[in-house]
């Protein structure tokens, strides 16, 4: 876990579990979140990253655990109490105000004079870029401008805290990667630490300064985007995070072997690996590469002849799909520039040599 | 360590607490209380004597008595079949048939919700009567004909025109949720009409047609409007109620026919509400209404139909019309208004229609903040899930409960000054006896007589409202009574408001909650037609039937154009971009 310099802890999550009954939405959550820091909380549908998100604005109340926020400790405290601003999947918008009475509405209720409600207000859609728009109600803006009026809505009060619970998933691409940008700009603009929850591999990886990858109720690892993509420490994480072949195999310790059916694979000695025998390989598509066709391969390291199952064109890339001959059923992906599969010509059915890049191959352990 | 922020429990929750308990108290004291001294009743003499199951046992041996139960399940059952019938064939044609002049017969179809059950009774007898229009034929002009209209005849045909529109409510509502995608995926699956029909259209609406069966069963048992006026010699539980409690003050007998009519109606209900647990909505946000095609037969088919049914619901209220109209049916055809005197003794003159149109605005005023500031506190909010759910429950049970038992419990429970705690010698004094004679017990028994369908509007209603308001809200500080008057009120202002005039209508034209309840200083119309017809004085009766119509067709329109007004300033706000 990286610690930024000159940062301190502004949210501490301690121990969070939430279960109903028998079955545990969370178990035993620790997390650190610090001051200024945008963190994404990432996950499939039902890891628990939205129960998170709503047990820390205290609209769901946790079964045990303590939060810390700004060292004061705030677990049972009622959401009204607590200092954040929140935007909904949905926006949430109130559909009887115009874009200027939305963001106005939390000001209201303040004992503030009317001439700052307007100057806050004004601010606000000027940050948000909605200064036209101000009279606008939420059924005559777009997808984007909607989710624009409810950020600058969730701004008003000047949270110490900023939720966003999915808040780009209904946007569609084009939008959705303007809006990514803005979001970030604003955020760092303000240094207003933020949490927020996406299931969007790549708007978190593109967003994030630190991602907490969430498995079944618990964190299955938390790092900056570059770390989990370079050290994924579970296969869950190495398939969720870009892509990644598992190969199921004996691995030899001593020698530094791996057994995948007859084929051996050397490992880099760089990593101890505690566990013994039975685990997983892992290598990236990425980090594989297609090798002329020799005679004999036997001599070579790390080798593998495979058929050409399938071939996916991704914009500069494809990406093969390869099987052994004798394990056709398991897929094995390879990502290859486009030149390369023009000029060598490959074709469905084809055979190839592919070649595992040693010090890019990693082992886990298998549950299975 | 940290510091503790002193927080102790928020201002807004208990607050909300405390309006969820006083609600509970509300409906309990309101709804299922009052039931209480009636089943006591039913189990003692008039002297208030214990006496067990006697009362059931002389009713049973009672060989008259039971034949108004057996009787009276005669009506319900062959009421609920017709009206489900004609109000499924009608509501198909107007859904899912390219019905010529669609909008009239639309809105033609419910005409018959504004005439009280008794002003339909009225009617019947004008046209199948002795000396009815047909039965004379037209005043001799053609030969006439008899359909023995007092009795079992009469009061069927009188039921299926209270019933019918109440079946076709739920059914066009049943029918209109319909995905043209499952039909042609049927179409080029080359199912047949009739597979169509029956493993793609009445899977959809089979809690619409199990509802509205509930709903006719229910309202047809325990109506007392038609078998009062057109019964005859025919005895109903109703009408048997009644006269033990008008006729013989044998109030004893009068709560164990209560109870015979209740236990039914509750039946009804469990098992209906049974069923709807297991709704699921087949149709998803996503699906394309479906749009029926020209199909020459089917339309005309339909049209003939609809015509016949419409012709019957005009005639019928345009013979209550002609009969306030008229000087002396059928000796003096010549018009005149000496009908709306209203000056013989059962009259009272114009006092009984003023009160009636007051406890109706009350009725509407009161009813609709009750009605829906309940539904809000049950929909909106976390805390106290169990005591939520039994308002929940409470508040659908009034449908169940006829209007004659509610009525009698009201007596039973709100003229006691005092309760005895049991087993001490401790009185307490009962806060709500001092509603009794006045308009007050009026205007609750109306309340809560129409709670049940108010209620389920209004929260429908508020759950098409993102429950993330409340959220967003509370982030920003707001406190939700704030949000409740600022969003929540303006979002739901058309059901507001509908529900408004369902109340009105419904408590102008009630007659079975309040003719025990109404004080003798304070008579209103609805009882003044039944008055006015025992005496014989059905012209005046007409008269005062048509005042009711009008007065409810009269609110209905102030509605229609008040709610156009509405919808048309927030149509801004309405109608989402697609995004």
């Amino acid at each position: 876990m990286i610690k930024k310099e000159g940062s301190f802890k502004y949210l501490e999550i301690k121990n969070i579990s939430k279960n109903f009954g028998e079955t545990f939405v969370l178990k035993n959550i620790h997390l650190d979140v610090f001051k200024g820091e945008f963190l994404c909380l990432l996950g499939p549908s039902g890891c628990g990253k939205t129960t998170l998100l709503r047990i820390i604005s205290g609209l769901e109340r946790q079964t045990n655990g303590d939060i810390v926020q700004d060292g004061l400790l705030i677990s049972n405290s009622p959401t009204e109490k607590r200092d954040f601003g929140i935007v909904f999947q949905s926006y949430a918008l109130f559909p009887n105000l115009n874009a200027k009475q939305n963001i106005a509405y939390g000001l209201e209720n303040k004992k503030i004079n009317k001439k700052e409600i307007e100057k806050r207000t004004n601010n606000l859609l000027r940050l948000v870029g909605l200064e036209k728009y101000s009279d606008q109600f939420p059924s005559q803006l777009s997808g984007g401008q909607q989710q624009r009026v409810a950020l600058a809505r969730a701004m008003a009060l000047s949270p110490g805290l900023l939720l966003l619970d999915e808040p780009l998933s209904a946007l569609d691409a084009q939008v959705r990667s303007k809006l990514r940008n803005e979001i970030k700009l604003i955020q760092k603009k303000l240094n207003l630490t933020t949490i927020m929850v996406t299931h969007d591999q790549t708007e978190a990886l593109s967003m994030a300064d630190r991602v907490v990858v969430m498995e079944r109720g618990h964190i299955a690892q938390i790092g900056t985007p570059f770390e989990l993509y370079k050290n994924p420490i579970t296969p869950f994480v190495a398939d969720f995070i870009g892509k990644m072949n598992l190969l199921k195999g004996k691995y030899d310790k001593k020698n530094c072997v791996f057994y995948y059916l007859n084929n051996r694979f050397l490992i880099s000695q760089n990593t101890e690996y505690s566990f013994l025998e039975n685990c997983l390989l892992g290598i990236r598509p990425e980090d594989i590469e297609i090798i002329k066709f020799r005679k004999n391969i036997e001599k070579e390291e790390n080798i593998l002849r495979v058929k050409i199952k399938e071939i996916t064109y991704l914009g500069t890339i494809f990406r093969l799909t390869v099987v052994l001959e004798s394990k056709l059923e398991e897929n094995i992906f390879v990502d290859v520039i486009s030149n390369q599969v023009i000029s060598n010509n490959l074709k469905i059915g084809d055979f190839i040599d592919i070649k595992l890049k040693k010090e890019k191959i990693k082992l886990f352990e298998s549950n299975l | 360590m940290y510091f503790k922020k002193n927080f102790n429990k928020s201002f807004n929750i208990l607050l909300l607490r405390i309006l969820i308990i006083f609600v509970f108290i509300l409906v309990s004291f309101f709804i299922i209380i009052p039931l209480l001294p009636l089943f006591l009743k039913s189990f003692s003499d008039n002297k208030n004597n214990f006496i067990g199951l006697e009362n059931f046992i002389n009713y049973i041996q009672n060989p008259s008595l039971t034949q108004s139960f057996i009787n009276s399940l005669k009506v319900a059952i062959t009421t609920t079949f017709f009206s489900v019938l004609i109000g499924f064939i009608y509501a198909y044609a107007l859904t899912r048939t390219r019905l010529p002049l669609k909008k009239f017969f639309n809105t033609f179809s419910l005409f018959s919700l504004y005439i009280p059950p008794l002003a339909v009774a009225i009617g019947l007898i004008y046209i199948f009567g002795k000396q009815g229009l047909i039965t004379q034929g037209f005043f001799g002009t053609i030969p006439g004909f008899d359909i023995n209209l007092y009795g079992f005849n009469g009061i069927i045909i009188g039921e299926i025109f209270y019933c019918f529109p109440q079946a076709l409510i739920i059914l066009v509502s049943a029918l209109n949720l319909s995905d043209q995608r499952l039909y042609e995926a049927a179409e080029s699956l080359k199912a047949s009409p009739l597979r169509k029909f029956l493993t793609i259209t009445l899977p959809n609406i089979k809690y619409g047609l199990m509802n509205s069966f509930f709903i006719c069963f229910i309202l047809s048992f325990t109506d007392f409007g038609v078998p009062k006026v057109v019964g005859g010699n025919f005895n109903v539980l109703a009408t048997d109620i009644y006269k033990q409690v008008v006729g013989q003050q044998n109030f004893a007998m009068g709560a164990t026919i209560s109870i015979y009519l209740l236990v039914p109606s509750i039946l009804a209900f469990l098992i209906d509400k049974n069923f709807q647990k297991n709704e699921a909505s087949l149709i998803s946000g996503k699906s394309i209404p479906f749009k029926p095609r020209k199909n020459l037969i089917v339309d005309s088919i339909m049209f003939i139909f609809c015509s016949l049914i419409l012709i019957l619901v005009i005639g019928v209220f345009s013979s209550i019309v002609l009969a306030s109209l008229i000087k002396i049916w059928p000796y003096d055809i010549s018009l005149s208004l000496q009908n709306f005197r209203f000056s013989n003794v059962a009259g009272n003159g114009y006092e009984p229609y003023f009160n009636t149109v007051f406890m109706s605005i009350y009725t509407a005023i009161f009813g609709t903040i009750f009605v829906f500031f309940t539904a809000y506190l049950v929909e909106k909010f976390k805390p106290l899930k169990k005591i939520r759910m039994l308002i929940y429950f409470f508040s659908t049970l009034p449908i169940a409960i006829p209007g004659l038992v509610l009525g009698l419990s009201y007596i039973l429970f709100f003229n006691k000054p005092s309760f005895s705690v049991p087993f001490l010698d401790f009185q307490i004094f009962n806060p709500f006896s001092l509603l009794y004679g006045t308009m007050g017990i009026l205007v609750l028994a109306n309340i809560i007589h129409f709670f049940t369908v108010c209620f389920i509007s209004a929260t429908t209603t508020l759950k098409q409202i993102d429950k993330e308001f409340e959220e967003v809200s509370e982030s920003l500080k707001v406190p939700f009574y704030k949000t409740f008057l600022r969003i929540t009120i303006p979002l739901s202002l058309p059901t507001i408001l509908e529900i408004g005039s369902y109340y009105f209508v419904n408590s102008m034209i009630t007659v079975s909650a309040i003719i025990f309840l109404y004080p003798a200083k304070i008579p209103v119309s609805s009882v003044s037609i039944v008055n006015m017809d025992d005496a014989g004085d059905t012209a005046s009766a007409a008269a005062m039937s048509t005042l009711i119509v009008l007065t409810s067709l009269s609110v209905r329109l102030i509605y229609e154009f008040t709610s156009r007004n509405v919808s048309k300033k927030s149509s801004v706000w309405i109608n989402p971009l697609e995004t």
